[in-house]
């Protein structure tokens, strides 16, 4: 089945065609991996499925619902959608916890105004947090990690958001070896736990291991997708890849 | 009765008023990032409702004073809806925000002269029994010693809520960045019209206790609102607890200022404050920088 469906979606930045009638179908309970030269418009395509871009045309079903033209990123949870950045965006100036638990917030914030974070949100937190080896900087502010904790705590915010597709925009990127493993495991488990994951990252080896499908994008169109195996090694990908 | 004494007492009270200004001023700086001078009018504009309910509509006093402090709610509410909001969505720059917001000012303050004149107003008697009560060597009235109280209790809440609630870590999120808090999924639209409705009702106290304090006339928001943005400087903006220590300390200085001097330095001495906080200490008193 297809959680997500692009039709002929297309973004410009004045005079750049960022993404260039894209069409796209993306399975799922499964890793999908986006690939592609810098600037062939991965970061654009996981910002307009988070709502974080407009879409300029084209058409974007998602789990056989169709999403607005104008849909804004804070309507994702109505589609079950999270991200992380490429550039890691965190609350600086907030403790690692509050950075977590303030995405299980938004829900109904009226009704929140004198609630305090349930039993039930802290637990999660911990839970989440402890995978990543942070719980015990829970209140540290953001700021004072190290660049692969922030990646981390990212990750983690996302985590804790109960979607259904999970969209990472190389999160593996700037990490030591042992973090890579962290990250990798929580990817394999939303996998095992029937999500879907799309992920955009350079190092191919991870790739190869991680996804069920890849797609390779290449200025704004879709250049080829299948299984990694066979993408990862027809000419015309290598081409791209070796011609920059 | 010792001079000292009554200063301090006077102090504590000026300093309350522009410490719940300063609160609300920095609730709404912090999320929305722009110099709201629209602020100390809507403080006023509470005053006066609590005047019109009480003394023309005859309402008992704290109703009236609720309702004063519901209807400066309401004005940030609909200042916000009407042209802030439509503004960050055309992404304006913080330069429009603060002309749209001095346009919003000179708006309430029209009104507010159309319907009251321009003359100066007092709520005072409505507390009729106005009891003094002698305190150490200085007086305090009743009403002086309730707004005292209440801005106790305004802080305690509102620093709980923002400490402790699920609301005040959404609106710190957006007072730390609201477009990542946007784009990660948080409804920053709606946390900003909060945080407007409840800035401005605490500024709405203000104006009220003015009303009660030393009367009110409808220019006066101007220099209530930057008394309170003069707390905010030299505490530190953002900072709760340094923006009320700072508005109890200018309270002092003006007021031991106008002892020794005479009544129409004080709004110079505060200036004086401000401009030696920006020159030598502009991350404020106790400053995150
Ligand atoms: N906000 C923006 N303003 C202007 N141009 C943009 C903007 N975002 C992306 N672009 C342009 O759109 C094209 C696609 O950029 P995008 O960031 O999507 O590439 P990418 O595949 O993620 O690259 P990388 O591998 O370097 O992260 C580039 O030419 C880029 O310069
Ligand atoms: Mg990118």
């Amino acid at each position: 089945m297809n959680i997500l469906k692009l039709k002929k979606i297309r973004k410009h930045f004045n005079g750049v065609l960022a993404l260039d009638n894209l069409s796209l179908d993306i399975k799922a309970e499964g890793i999908t991996g986006i690939v592609g030269p810098n600037g062939s418009g991965k970061t654009t395509l996981i910002n307009i499925l988070s709502g974080c871009e407009s879409l300029d045309g084209g058409t974007i079903i998602i789990d056989d619902s169709l999403r607005s033209k104008k849909m804004r990123a804070y309507e994702n949870s109505i589609f079950g959608i999270t991200r992380t950045f490429q550039e890691i965006r965190l609350f600086e100036q907030m403790t690692v916890l509050d950075n977590v638990l303030v995405v299980l917030t938004e829900k109904n914030v009226l009704g929140a105004i004198f609630e305090k974070h349930g039993e039930y949100h802290l637990m999660k937190a911990e839970e989440l947090l402890k995978v990543v080896n942070l719980w015990e900087k829970r209140n540290e502010l953001a700021i004072n990690l190290s660049y692969g904790q922030r990646k981390l705590l990212e990750i983690t915010r996302a985590l804790s958001t109960d979607a259904k597709i999970y969209l990472f925009d190389e999160p593996f990127a700037g990490l030591f070896p042992e973090m890579i493993k962290t990250v990798m495991k929580i990817i394999k488990k939303l996998k095992e736990e029937g999500k879907t994951v799309i992920l955009v990252e350079h190092n191919m080896l991870l790739m190869r291991e991680l996804c069920d499908e890849i797609v390779v994008m290449d200025n704004g169109k879709l250049l080829s997708k299948g299984k990694p195996e066979e993408v990862l090694n027809k000419k015309k990908v290598l081409d791209v890849y070796l011609g920059k | 009765m010792d001079m000292l004494t009554q200063i301090i007492f006077n102090s504590l009270i000026a300093g309350a008023i522009y410490a719940l200004v300063a609160l609300g001023f920095n609730l709404i700086y912090g999320a929305t990032k722009f110099f709201n001078f629209a602020h100390g009018s809507i403080a006023i504009a509470g005053g006066y409702a609590t005047f019109y309910f009480n003394k023309i509509l005859g309402v008992d006093v704290y109703l009236s004073v609720l309702l004063g402090i519901l209807c400066a709610g309401f004005l940030g509410y609909i200042s916000n809806k009407l042209v802030f909001s439509p503004l960050r969505k055309k992404k304006s720059s913080h330069m429009i925000f603060m002309v749209a917001s001095l346009g919003i000012l000179i708006v309430i303050q029209a009104v507010i002269s159309l319907i009251f004149t321009s003359e100066f107003q007092t709520l005072s008697s409505s507390l009729a029994s106005s009891k003094k009560y002698i305190f150490l060597t200085g007086i305090i009235t009743k009403t002086q010693l309730i707004l005292f109280l209440s801005v106790l209790l305004i802080m305690g809440l509102l620093v709980l809520v923002l400490k402790k609630t699920m609301l005040g870590k959404t609106i710190s999120a957006i007072s730390d960045s609201e477009e990542i808090a946007r784009n990660i999924g948080i409804n920053s639209n709606r946390v900003i019209s909060y945080v407007f409705v409840i800035g401005s009702a605490i500024a709405g106290v203000a104006g009220i206790f003015v009303g009660f304090d030393t009367g009110i006339s409808p220019t006066m928001g101007m220099s209530l609102l930057l008394k309170g943005v003069i707390a905010s400087i030299i505490g530190g903006v953002g900072n709760v607890y340094g923006g009320v220590l700072a508005a109890f300390m200018l309270g002092l200085i003006e007021n031991f200022g106008v002892w020794n001097f005479s009544g129409e330095w004080k709004d110079a001495i505060s200036f004086a404050v401000l401009i030696l906080f920006l020159l030598f200490r502009p991350q404020g008193m106790f400053g995150k920088k």
